[in-house]
Order: structure tokens, then C-alpha cells, then sequence
């Protein structure tokens, strides 16, 4: 009687234990959801509102579709995000990464850029992914304070060359893309 | 008066394509969104995050052999299991002189699994959502691209570590010798 209860209970807290971890699971992409993934998207709804619907779409899309339709062009796209002056200013949040990414996508969806720049495109915009962060993010490392003096630059510098690097070598692995 | 009811018109439209741009994004990405979530995040609390510190040891060795260890299946498994931006503390059991081209490894594979995997970075989702919108209002299918932007995404990490660590430590010598 003494071992059928004991596995019973064994059985009970194993059950509650995986049921417990999957509700948490829940609760956490629900917390997501709602505190990261869809105020961002109120604001990109905005901001892709207005811009489709007072025309800005259509200078923006004369000025980018021929910079994001051509390996130049992205490579372009790619150096200037890249500068180490400008990319901690252009990281936070990936906010501009988002929305170039946003209006990009509206253009493909146009016609306006070919499909295959999809994946060139997304490196295109994000040679500055993480660079507002390399302190905090070094510090998470638990790193030295002469670490970051020294790491800060090593990062944006490397980025320099790694930023228009990814772009040829998505443009390389493109082929075959949706063509 | 009619111009009156016109601008109104106008201003009020301004929204109403926003709102359009909002309702496809919350029906379009958020329920299969939370459901992934849940599944990985509930998969991640049954296997425990803590599995990996042992790899992050190993990974500090020095030698070639270690690169891809420390520049690709670390970041990986960092971004996948601690997803951003928790990943960045498996610096920790580095040492200080690859904590930098580990945090650049890791910042940079926050973005490319996004299409695969979003409970590594759901806030920033757009990076890859944007551009993924506009392939699918060609009805075209996201797999392939999504699966080229993951593999892209591994070899621009472990070049970007490699370069990154090359740069720490010509910095970190030259500083030396002016101090």
C-alpha cells in the first residue's frame, strides 16, 4: 500500500511539475506579446499607415528601391549604417533596422524591388545589430572595465568590414531565390 | 464647410490604413507566434538553460579547433536557450580577451533565426517580419528564405568573432605599450 502511494505521488508531482512549466510557458509568450511584440507593432502601424496613405511612400520608394534593388546599392546601405559613429545611435531597440525593414518589405510586396534582395536586404539593414548595447552587454559577461575600453571599438571597427561582408555573402547565398 | 468635412475625412483616413496595417499584423503573426513560444519556451524550462554553462568552459580554450565551438555553437545555444538579452552573460566564462567578439558573435544571431525561432528576440521582430511581409504578399513561401537568413546568420557570427577577437587583441597589445 506504502510504494502505491509513494508512486502515485511520484506520477502527481511529475504531471504537475511538466504542466506547471508549460502553463509558465504560456504566461511567459503571453507577457511577450504583449509588452514587447504589440506595442511595437501599433507603432509600426502607424507609422507604415501614414506614410501609405499621405504618398511619403512613394518618395521614400523612389529613393530606396533602386539603393535596396542592386548589390551596390545594399552595400551602400550597409556602410553607412556600419559607421562606427553612426551605428550606436542607429541600434536601440533595432528600431530603425525594423522600420527600414517594414518600408523594404512594402516595396517588395509592390513589385518595386526584386524578391530575391529579400535576404541581402536583411543584412543590409542590420550591420548595427547590438551596437548601442556593447557596454551593457559585456558587462552581462561579467567583463573587466579595461574589456569594454577596449571592446567598444573592436566591435564597431570589426563592424566596418563584417557590416558589408554579410550583405555579399547573402547576396551569394541568394541565388536560386525565388527566381 | 466641405473642405472642412474633407480634411476630417483626410486626417481620419490617415489612421484607418493604419488600423488595416495592425489588424493583418495582430491576425497575421501573433497566434502562431504565441503558440511557438509557448511550445519552445516550455521545452526550454524542461531541458533547463543551465545545461550549457559546462560548453561555455570549453569554449574559452585557446586554439584554432575552439573557434567554431566559441563563435558559433555557444552564441547559438546561448541565443536559443537564453534568448536576448540573457544570452550575452555565457560571456562569463570566457576569458576577458574573447568577451568582446563573444558578445558580437551572439548580438548578431539575435536577428537571423527570427523566422525560425522568435522567442529569441520577439520585440525586435520586425527585422525579420518587415521583409518577410512584402515576400508574402507576392504569395511567395517564407521557408527558404528564412532557413537562408539562419545560415547566412552562422557564417557572419563566426567571421564576425574571428575578426572581432583579431581587432580585441591588437587593440588590448597597443594599449599595453603606451601605458
Amino acid at each position: 500500500m506504502d510504494k502505491i502511494t509513494k508512486f502515485l505521488e511520484r506520477i502527481g508531482r511529475g504531471v504537475g511539475g511538466v504542466v506547471g512549466a508549460l502553463f509558465q510557458a504560456g504566461r511567459e509568450s503571453i507577457d511577450q506579446v504583449i509588452t514587447n511584440v504589440m506595442p511595437f507593432m501599433a507603432f509600426i502601424s502607424m507609422v507604415i499607415g501614414i506614410i501609405l496613405a499621405t504618398g511619403i511612400g512613394d518618395i521614400l520608394a523612389n529613393f530606396m528601391s533602386p539603393l535596396a534593388s542592386s548589390l551596390g546599392g545594399l552595400i551602400v546601405m550597409s556602410i553607412l549604417i556600419g559607421l562606427p559613429v553612426l551605428s550606436p545611435l542607429l541600434g536601440p531597440g533595432a528600431v530603425i533596422a525594423q522600420i527600414i525593414g517594414t518600408l523594404l518589405g512594402v516595396e517588395i510586396g509592390r513589385g518595386n524591388i526584386p524578391p530575391q534582395y529579400a535576404l541581402p536586404a536583411l543584412f543590409a539593414i542590420n550591420p548595427q545589430v547590438g551596437c548601442d548595447f556593447i557596454p551593457v552587454g559585456l558587462a552581462l559577461g561579467e567583463a573587466e572595465p579595461e574589456t569594454v575600453e577596449v571592446g567598444v571599438p573592436a566591435v564597431l571597427f570589426s563592424r566596418m568590414v563584417t557590416g558589408p561582408l554579410s550583405v555579399v555573402l547573402a547576396y551569394l547565398a541568394s541565388f536560386g531565390l525565388y527566381s | 464647410m466641405q473642405g472642412i468635412a474633407t480634411a476630417a475625412e483626410w486626417f481620419i483616413g490617415l489612421f484607418q490604413q493604419g488600423g488595416g496595417v495592425f489588424m493583418s499584423l495582430v491576425t497575421g503573426i501573433i497566434p502562431t507566434l504565441v503558440v511557438l513560444m509557448t511550445a519552445v519556451n516550455a521545452l526550454i524550462a524542461l531541458i533547463g538553460p543551465e545545461k550549457i554553462d559546462k560548453l561555455g568552459e570549453v569554449a574559452g580554450r585557446d586554439g584554432a579547433a575552439y573557434y567554431p565551438l566559441r563563435y558559433i555553437v555557444l552564441p547559438v545555444l546561448a541565443c536559443f536557450f537564453l534568448t536576448n538579452p540573457m544570452a550575452y552573460t555565457m560571456g562569463r566564462f570566457l576569458p576577458e580577451k574573447f568577451k568582446p567578439a563573444f558578445y558580437d558573435a551572439a548580438v548578431s544571431f539575435v536577428h537571423p533565426p527570427l523566422g525560425l525561432f522568435p522567442h529569441i528576440n520577439p520585440g525586435e521582430i520586425f527585422v525579420w517580419a518587415g521583409i518577410a511581409a512584402g515576400i508574402e504578399t507576392l504569395g511567395l513561401g517564407l521557408g527558404d528564405l528564412a532557413i537562408r537568413y539562419l545560415l547566412v546568420g552562422l557564417v557572419v557570427i563566426f567571421i564576425r568573432g574571428i575578426l572581432t577577437e583579431w581587432i580585441t587583441s591588437v587593440m588590448w597589445a597597443r594599449k599595453e605599450a603606451a601605458a
